[in-house]
């Protein structure tokens, strides 16, 4: 029976962010949250390898109590089991610290034979939980998953790399991270998101785990980026489309 | 001991790493070393290129992949302890980096824009992108070796320093890992790139049908420039090959002109082009955003706008030319 763990972030809508006026500040209180996108390709991969093999699914996430509203929604997409590792300080964490959160969580309270990830989140996409993780948990691993099929002990994953597709090998217990092109999420209906809430939820806290996690890495600012332009606009007529030549022969050394 | 050392899979992401390399370890007063594997002739023009010690990783086995020189790696590391140690961020690179800090306990900077030394605290401070390219986040590294993976292109690679010499070091193998390659699909080889391009046709969604990429095809050869796309339009579509579609998970790149046609301008595309020197654009819709990124835009349709623009290109620069 195939044990699969599928980790996911809640992390700021995109969207949402916006910037106080004349200032690259950025304003993040009134942003709503989602499921990183990435991270729903983790969770569907999980649940159709489940729907085909049998076995079990269960999300994990770790962050602040506030990231409990996320739990409803990823059991709505499948898994039958969602583990919260959360405390007030999880919420400005670095990847190594959640590397080792999820590794000391995992470690004390979940079995598995799979452990699938998104190939980053979609606030910080550092890409680096994963790798961590799988080095965390002594277990081999691979990145930039675009296929994965399970055999037995065994799985074949297909790796999108820059130079061509690298198919490879790797017993279980393993840990991928997948790329968005290897499924197409569903989208929960009604009836997902009420057996959602008859679902299991494991709380563990922080001293639950028995150890604190140090930062490696420290922010010291987030900004918003300024891509400030000339912002020039033209009319598609054709005195305007000639000035629109001209200028671009002129500043964009073209000849 | 201590060192500026870098990875890279290729010979053209090194040269890129030992160019900032060399600066910082002139500050740190320390030497810089490059790994490399396969190709030892690769070895002297490291050292040209400004690498002090080359450190040779021994062959693997065939169904072995890069990752498996980890160990390795991770083993010189905790002999050598290195001050700094930067990694290209190609798809293997990326891992790689993240295995390599998570088992010698360290921070990483991943994806690398910039970054700057702080000469006091012998710290580097390095900034990347977040939320999708709409934020610029600073981050300095606590632990030793301070870790980061450079995004390609990043800096200008190294010119050859003319008369230097170095060390040449071959490491001992590792034992085989768990992930074995059991089939290998090398990429074709495709004939324009985008990511060099000094001129880029980006087109998006706002073409109707794949036939009309001959339109934009016809401004891209009037000015010598090279078809890129978004992402829908290489990966929902496949009116384009994937290596030409740009932005976030796409190619980044820095042509001298980028024309975006039909394209809406989401930050995840635009993130592609930030460093573009002039951004132009063509949309019907006056306010896509397009134009708040762009120096020079025009508003209206393209299917009438790129026919008057490839001709009036064509006067131009043919006039030029006389
Ligand atoms: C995690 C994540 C990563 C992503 N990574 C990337 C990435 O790397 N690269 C990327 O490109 N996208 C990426 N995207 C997708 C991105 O968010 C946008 O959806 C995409 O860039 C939009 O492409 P588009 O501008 O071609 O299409 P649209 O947004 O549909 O815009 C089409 C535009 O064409 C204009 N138009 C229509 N008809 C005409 C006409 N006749 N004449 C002139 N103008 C016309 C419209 O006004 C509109 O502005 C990513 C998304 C996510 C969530």
């Amino acid at each position: 029976m195939l044990r699969i763990i599928t980790c996911f972030k809640w992390v700021i809508d995109q969207a949402d962010i916006k910037t106080s006026p004349g200032s690259r500040e950025l304003l993040l209180d009134r942003a709503s949250y989602r499921i990183s996108d990435y991270d729903r390709f983790a969770i569907e991969e999980a649940v159709s390898l489940q729907e085909q093999h049998g076995g079990s699914t269960a999300a994990i996430t770790v962050g602040s109590p506030a990231a409990r509203k996320s739990l409803k929604d990823v059991l709505s997409r499948g898994p039958e089991k969602a583990y919260f590792v959360n405390d007030p300080s999880f919420d400005t964490l670095e990847p190594s610290q959640t590397a080792s959160i999820l590794a000391s969580a995992i470690r004390s309270q979940l079995e598995y034979d799979l452990i699938i990830c998104g190939e980053g989140s979609g606030d910080l996409y550092a890409q680096q939980v994963g790798p961590r993780l799988a080095e965390a948990l002594n277990i081999p691993m691979t990145t930039c998953v675009s296929k994965l099929t399970v055999y037995g002990t065994q799985i074949i994953a297909e790796r999108k790399l820059d130079d061509g597709i690298e198919v490879v090998a790797i017993p279980l217990p393993a840990l991928v991270t997948v790329l968005p092109e290897i499924n197409t999420p569903r989208i929960p209906g009604l009836k997902d998101t009420l057996a959602a809430s008859k679902k299991p939820v494991v709380d563990i806290k922080a001293t639950d785990l028995g150890q604190s996690f140090e930062p490696c890495l420290q922010t010291i600012t987030i900004l918003a980026s300024s891509m400030e332009r000339n912002g020039v606009k033209f009319s598609a007529d054709g005195a305007d489309i000639r000035k629109f030549v001209e200028v671009i022969l002129k500043t964009g050394n073209i000849s | 001991m201590a060192g500026v050392w870098i990875l890279a899979d290729n010979r053209d992401r090194t040269l890129e790493l030992l160019n900032v390399a060399a600066g910082l370890a002139e500050k740190l007063d320390t030497k810089v070393a490059a790994f490399l594997w396969n190709d030892s002739q690769l070895a002297e023009d490291y050292i040209a290129h400004g690498a002090d010690e080359v450190l040779i990783l021994p062959s693997l086995e065939e169904d072995q992949p890069l990752e498996a020189y980890i160990p390795t790696i991770v083993e010189e590391a905790l002999r050598q302890d290195p001050d700094i140690f930067l990694v290209a961020a190609t798809a293997r690179g990326k891992e790689m980096a993240a295995r390599i800090a998570g088992r010698l306990n360290t921070g990483l900077c991943s994806g690398c824009t910039a970054l700057q030394f702080d000469e006091t605290g012998k710290k580097l401070i390095m900034e990347r992108l977040v939320f999708g390219g709409a934020a610029v986040q600073t981050v300095t590294c606590l632990t030793r070796p301070q870790m980061a993976t450079i995004a390609p292109r990043t800096f200008a690679p190294a010119v050859p320093l003319g008369d230097r010499t170095g060390q040449v070091r071959e490491l001992a193998a590792g034992l085989p890992g768990l992930v074995r390659i059991v089939d290998r699909k090398p990429k074709a080889k495709q004939s324009g790139d985008v990511s060099d391009a000094k001129v880029l046709i980006c087109v998006g969604r706002g073409l109707e049908k794949e036939e009309d990429l001959a339109l934009v095809r016809e401004l891209a050869n009037v000015l010598g420039g090279e078809l890129a796309c978004t992402r829908p339009i290489a990966e929902e579509l496949h009116w384009l090959p994937e290596e030409t579609y740009i932005g976030l998970s796409g190619q980044k790149v820095k042509p001298d002109i980028y024309i975006g046609v039909g394209i809406s301008g989401q930050i995840q595309h635009v993130t592609g082009i930030r460093d573009a020197r002039l951004i132009c654009a063509i949309n019907r819709d006056e306010n896509a955003a397009i134009f708040e990124v762009s120096d020079y835009g025009i508003v209206g349709d393209l299917y009438s706008v790129l026919p008057e623009l490839t001709r009036e290109f064509k006067r131009a620069l043919g006039a030029g030319k006389e």
